[in-house]
């Protein structure tokens, strides 16, 4: 501790140097926070909520694109452990100007009498509920979609079709929000589809959603589903909701390995930076070091001191990397859902830790090699030197 | 090795090779210095007055020869006990004075004692009172960019002497100084010779520097000349 004020003040000698340095730390460690970040939510602390744990989603075992028959239903409803079954249609469409990402949501068609008795962390009045479950062209909206489009009950919304040939005329009926997770979906009635597509063969569905009587039946109730369409025109693939939220990730590549390498990418470029600057620091001092040695000062002790100031610079890139990412966090939270773990993301306490260690090792390892160097110099050369 | 004589030096070598030269910087260098004796050591440039000098400090190694310093043998003496025996008996005071500029006065003269089990407010009494020693007493918060040459020699002073060392060792102390800031520092070596009893080797090449000491002797390509004896084309 007594060695602090001299590692400070040389950590400050050059002030724009070391203010040029900690902001690159902290743009870097920023980024590599909201990667590492991105990589907890999805891969390592990512849970499903409470009610999640109780919902199965089947869906064709080739692709979700790939209709299953709507007679599926009754059957799943007997298998075994199913509480309820409910069709389930992604109808997409164009919602105004679909170049303005805040456009974009989810916009299903639901079984309305059924949907509120799946998703039990819904929360809605009784009146808005039966509203919507009598009006075959009414549908309800999240709390947070709501409020960021301005809805409010009474409103009409135009879904312009592109995957389906008609368009979407519908009234909002009520406005939900969750006790788990808020996920700015827009539910229209099942009626509205079956209206429209009398009689087409394009009337099927797209996923059925299952509530499962516990938690601990959903890999049995997914196996017997999974068992009793294996033959079928359309077998099927189950899987918990949390897991198939889950899958749409893999539309994007191998994301594990993009983010890693993301990951690796800026430690190695923020690495290159502070080793760049330390070695010019150290390098301005090769006569300081010759003159603390003859003071009486040990090899060790002056790695230390140039190690330590280092990691001064690195942690504070570090700490204030990691404030930049927690905001990033906070924008990203605000943006569209693409999947549920962007709206809780967030630098939770592992990733903290990793970050600092990160930010440690960057500091450590970019002086190590001129610190060394330089206390291993001969005491008379050091102090000859003329840079 | 008697008890008064503090630094010994029997057939003293040190080489160095530069690139492909082949130097021989000091040759069999026979030493005696006596406690409380106060020695310039004169010659002309690059013959060998800073490397004795820095082998006496222990901040370099004989290529061949003895060397001992209060009794320890420094050729023998290995690197992590060579520094704390650096801190605990030797003052260096060098021509360029070079303090750490981002530290003030107070704090570069404390710097040696951080190597001591002196707990903060010891360390900055002790520091205090080697900078009113050497009549900085009103200077201790200034950064060496703030004092004039003079001063800043003082502050090296201050810290060479700071950990109460057995001897001084000066290199040109007085180079890098007008003639008015140059007698005010010879006065105060003088002055920590006479007063307090400490050994002091200096190397000059300044006549009128060396006349403060109590001894001179010279140096010439290596070797050092006898008492008495100047080189040959020495003015």
């Amino acid at each position: 501790m007594k060695y602090l004020p001299l590692v400070w003040k040389n950590a400050w000698r050059n002030r724009r140097r070391t203010l040029l340095t900690i902001s690159s730390l902290a743009v870097s460690l920023c980024l590599l926070g909201v990667m590492m970040a991105l990589y907890y939510a999805l891969f390592i602390g990512g849970q499903p909520t409470k009610s999640q744990t109780r919902r199965v989603v089947v869906r064709h075992k080739v692709s979700l694109t790939f209709p299953m028959p709507l007679h599926y239903r009754e059957k799943i409803a007997q298998v075994p452990g199913v509480e309820e079954v409910m069709v389930m249609q992604w109808f997409g469409g164009v919602y105004k100007d679909s170049r303005d990402q805040r456009n974009f949501f989810a916009r299903m068609a639901a079984e309305a009498d059924k949907l509120f008795r799946i998703y039990q962390d819904y929360r809605i009045s009784d009146a808005e509920k039966e509203a919507f479950i009598r009006d075959p062209a009414g549908c309800v909206v999240n709390r947070v979609l709501a409020e960021r489009h301005g809805f409010r009950v009474g409103d009409r919304i135009l879904i312009k079709g592109d995957i389906f040939p008609f368009d979407l005329d519908l009234t909002v009926r009520g406005i939900y929000s969750s006790d788990e997770l808020d996920d700015e979906t827009l539910w229209f009635n099942w009626k509205y589809l079956e209206n429209m597509l009398r009689n087409s063969p394009r009337l099927a569905a797209g996923t059925f959603l299952v509530l499962v009587r516990s938690e601990e039946e959903v890999p049995a109730v997914c196996r017997a589903i999974d068992a009793m369409f294996a033959n079928s025109e359309a077998p099927t693939k189950s899987e918990g909701e949390f897991t198939f939220g889950m899958s749409f990730l893999s539309f994007l590549g191998n994301v594990k390995v993009i983010l890693m390498s993301i990951c690796f990418a800026v430690t190695f470029t923020v690495l290159l930076i502070t080793a760049n600057t330390m070695a010019m620091s150290v390098r301005e001092r090769v006569r300081e070091v010759g003159i603390l040695r003859t003071l009486g000062f040990q090899k060790t002790a002056v790695v230390g001191l140039i190690l330590g100031e280092s990691a001064l610079i690195a942690i504070a890139g570090g700490a204030i990397g990691v404030l930049l990412a927690q905001g990033l966090c906070f924008v990203i939270r605000q943006g569209p859902l693409i999947v549920q773990q962007t709206k809780t993301l967030a630098i939770e306490p592992p990733v903290l830790a990793a970050l600092m260690v990160v930010s440690l090792l960057v500091g450590v390892l970019s002086s190590v090699a001129p610190a060394v160097s330089a206390a291993r110099q001969n005491i008379v050369d050091a102090l000859r030197f003329t840079d | 090795m008697t008890d008064d004589v503090v630094i010994q030096a029997r057939r003293l070598t040190k080489e160095y090779i530069r690139d492909e030269f082949h130097i021989v910087a000091l040759k069999d260098v026979d030493l005696d210095v006596r406690r409380g004796e106060y020695l310039a050591l004169m010659g002309p440039s690059g013959s060998g007055k800073s490397t004795l000098l820095h082998l006496i400090a222990a901040m370099d190694r004989p290529t061949s020869g003895a060397i001992r310093v209060l009794g320890a043998d420094l050729a023998a003496m290995p690197d992590p006990e060579m520094a704390r025996w650096r801190n605990r008996h030797i003052g260096f005071v060098f021509q360029t004075f070079n303090l750490i500029p981002v530290l003030t006065a107070l704090e570069n003269v404390e710097l040696p004692l951080k190597l001591t089990h002196l707990k903060k407010g010891e360390r900055m009494e002790h520091a205090v009172t080697a900078l009113k020693l050497v009549g900085l007493g009103d200077r201790l918060h200034h950064y060496p960019r703030q004092l004039s040459g003079g001063q800043e020699q003082r502050v090296a002073i201050a810290r060479a002497i700071v950990t109460d060392p057995d001897i001084i060792l000066c290199d040109e102390p007085t180079g890098n100084l007008d003639a008015r800031s140059a007698n005010e520092v010879l006065e105060l070596l003088r002055q920590l010779n006479r007063d307090y009893g400490k050994t002091i080797v200096m190397v000059t090449h300044d006549p009128h520097a060396a006349r403060f000491a109590s001894h001179i002797r010279y140096i010439d390509k290596g070797e050092l000349l006898p008492e008495g004896r100047k080189p040959e084309d020495w003015s």
